[in-house]
């Protein structure tokens, strides 16, 4: 779970970290008010949207295209007419879809002047299982420079629950080229950082960038973090910071099944699989054929007959699906359980358009029975070839 | 001979009364296991589908002399369990539940090394060897007795390949999952490495995904033995990777970790890589 820029900073003070003063606005005028209560300026204004490189972003709406998605204001006057243009229009970034992101809130900030700034992370490292520190001194695309100058990446790993070792802690500050003076607030700062890390269950902080002030504080100019999902249960504070308008709404309805859906450009196919493993064969299968995926919905750990009619429903209500393959591999999970789950489904909404289902493994046989026994034009297939080929074929009748 | 698993292993299931794992322990008590004990906190009756259960672990091994324990229980309680039944003397640890937070996992690998231990899973159907032990929630009706070993990290494309190796008239040794959560319990070369030693694997599918470096590690391990056996390779991804994780994965490789990377490291180390599952019995059948 991913959260707002504002929201990040709001949880940073609580463990300590300097954040520049700053209230969200979600009209012009608030966002004035907003301005005069951090101070007599300059100011940042920040569309919230949960994407990177607002910065390079531009408006979609043509009289704001001068501006981006973060802008230093130095008028007062400006910082209405500036509000107003970012509210209530889109925003596209370089890390946006071309459709970009439609801006309900903008953030307003003291702008601090600062002496030196620098990219600083915490993330989780698969590979060693770990935590690692990322540290760079230029404040740009990090994924770019990962690939053009790996080196330029200062790479630290972490214990879970040990602070940073003195070591490491001199050769953070020599590669970020800070004399010694710096080395205790430096301390303090990565300290509390990945106290956060830890403590709230993220998968990523990051804070680029992180500004030097000329007072000799380090302060997190941006922020970002996102939460790792299973452990969300002991955050309800941070689910209630969950944005609905961040996500599709198929996105959001499959979430609240517990499911993830994800939607490719091009196709007009439906795949309900479970387990990500099992749509990736079947888009590799459907790939040989010419034939593309619209979208594809994991309904893992789906073991109740509604939460499967749903997943149904949401995969109808994508308007690009014409057809749709049902792949059930069942060791955990009970083919019957989704066979029950489609006749629900169908009872209620009905069938529209070519359905296949393939189940395999744990009450296979008694899942075939329960739609043989329904009268709806669902149609079953032994192998993933079987079920690939029965539906294109379909596809092309109803024509 | 099999791997990690044969009809001399002692099962312990952990959490044996949940509704999940009593309709799991049925099938695999029909399908053959030896399962000794069970462990439900506060379960007073003794016998639960005629399994001795235990208020602990402990208790359990020392009665039963269980070597090997099966979690069922919910992702929440996994750390706790793996403690549980590594302080009680267990070696071989599998873990079926899905989502276990992730510092969790980085907790349980840490205690998993300290006890030289063997953890498969998190979110992994378990591991079988066909008709002697089965250790999760593999369907039954899938397997045949025979000479391929299989490890995925992916569940269902674990089964997908068992009953590609059935219907091509092939059986299989041992089939496991490594879990297929961000960080798996074990790693593809460990696993190599044990079907190497296995006198009765002739033939060894990996099924490997997109991120992580544990594919590169395999294929390295791959390419220095001295003594190959056939290993036939599927690597399943998507191009794109729109979370954190790959965005973080990115920057720790240098973006290095793409499909086509890990297909050709396999590719020169000598194995055999597969565009689609489906083409695994005609492989096979070359063989």
């Amino acid at each position: 779970m991913n959260i707002h820029e504002y929201q990040a900073k709001k949880l940073l003070k609580n463990f300590k970290i300097n954040v520049p003063k700053g209230f969200i606005a979600y009209t012009p005028l608030e966002a004035e008010r907003a301005a005069k209560r951090t101070g007599d300026g300059p100011w940042v204004l920040k569309a919230q949207i949960q994407a990177g490189a607002r910065a390079k972003g531009h408006f979609k709406e043509k009289n704001n295209k001068k501006i981006s998605g973060i802008e230093i204001i130095r008028d007062f006057n400006e910082v209405y007419k500036t509000a107003e243009q970012m509210l209530g229009s889109v925003l596209v970034t370089p890390q946006t879809s071309n459709q970009g992101k439609l801006v309900s809130k903008i953030y307003v900030e003291a702008f601090q002047e600062v002496k030196k700034a620098f990219y600083l992370s915490f993330v989780i490292n698969r590979i060693e299982s770990c935590v690692t520190l990322l540290a760079a001194n230029i404040t740009d695309d990090i994924v770019d420079l990962a690939q053009k100058a790996p080196d330029s990446i200062l790479r630290i790993n972490f214990d879970l629950h040990r602070p940073i070792k003195n070591k490491d802690l001199t050769t953070l500050a020599s590669f970020l080229r800070l004399q010694s003076n710096f080395l205790p607030p430096l301390k303090t700062f990565v300290q509390n950082l990945h106290k956060a890390f830890v403590h709230l269950d993220a998968t990523l902080l990051e804070i680029n960038p992180v500004g030097l002030t000329k007072t000799g504080d380090f302060v997190a100019l941006d922020a970002k973090i996102s939460f790792d999902n299973n452990a969300l249960f002991r955050h309800p504070d941070i689910v209630s910071m969950h944005d609905d308008y961040e996500v599709s709404e198929n996105i959001l309805k499959a979430e609240k099944c517990g499911f993830k859906y994800r939607e490719f450009e091009g196709g007009n196919i439906g795949l309900i699989v479970n387990g990500e493993g099992l749509a990736l064969a079947v888009q590799d299968y459907l790939k040989q054929m010419k034939e593309k995926v619209a979208c594809t919905l994991n309904i893992k750990g789906g073991v109740d007959e509604q939460k499967i009619a749903e997943s149904l429903k949401i995969m109808m209500s994508n308007p690009k699906v014409e057809g749709i393959i049902i792949n059930i591999l069942g060791g955990f999970l009970r083919c019957n359980l989704v066979a029950d789950g489609i006749i629900s489904a169908m009872s209620e909404i009905g069938l529209n358009m070519p359905l296949v289902a393939r189940f395999e493994g744990t009450n296979k046989q008694t899942a075939k029975q329960i739609l043989e026994d329904h009268h709806f034009s669902v149609l079953t297939a032994d192998t993933l070839q079987d079920a690939a080929m029965k539906l294109i074929e379909a596809m092309k009748e109803s024509d | 001979m099999s791997i990690l698993v044969d009809k001399h292993t002692r099962v312990l299931v952990h959490g044996i009364t949940g509704m999940q794992a009593s309709f799991h322990t049925k099938r695999m008590l029909a399908a053959g296991t030896n399962i000794v004990a069970g462990v439900s906190p506060h379960f007073v009756d003794g016998l639960y589908l005629n399994v001795p259960v235990f208020d602990n672990a402990k208790e359990a091994v020392l009665k039963t002399k269980a070597n090997a324990s099966l979690l069922f229980v919910p992702a929440q309680s996994v750390k706790s369990a793996v403690k549980e039944a590594l302080e009680a003397g267990i070696k071989l640890i599998v873990s079926i539940a899905y989502g276990v937070p992730i510092f969790d996992v980085m907790e349980i690998h840490k205690m998993i090394k300290a006890y030289n231990a063997v953890l498969i899973g998190p979110n992994t159907p378990g591991i079988i060897t066909p008709f002697e032990a089965s250790l999760g929630v593999f369907p039954d009706n899938i397997f045949q007795k025979g000479h391929i070993g299989i490890v995925s990290r992916s569940s269902t494309l674990t089964y997908e390949a068992v009953l590609e190796t059935t219907r091509a008239g092939f059986g299989q040794s041992t089939v496991l999952g490594i879990g297929d959560d961000m960080i798996p319990g074990c790693r593809f070369d460990q696993i190599l490495k044990l079907f190497h030693q296995d006198e009765k694997t002739s033939t060894i599918v990996l099924i490997g995904d997109l991120g992580g470096t544990e594919e590169e590690e395999a294929a390295t391990y791959y390419q220095n033995l001295p003594d190959k056996k056939p290993l036939i390779v599927y690597i399943a991804g998507y191009e794109n990777s729109d979370d954190d994780i790959g965005y973080a994965s990115d920057i720790l490789t240098h973006g290095k970790t793409t499909i086509e990377n890990k297909k050709n490291l396999f590719k020169k180390a000598g194995a055999i890589v597969i565009e689609s599952i489906d083409d695994l019995s005609k492989v096979l059948k070359k063989i």
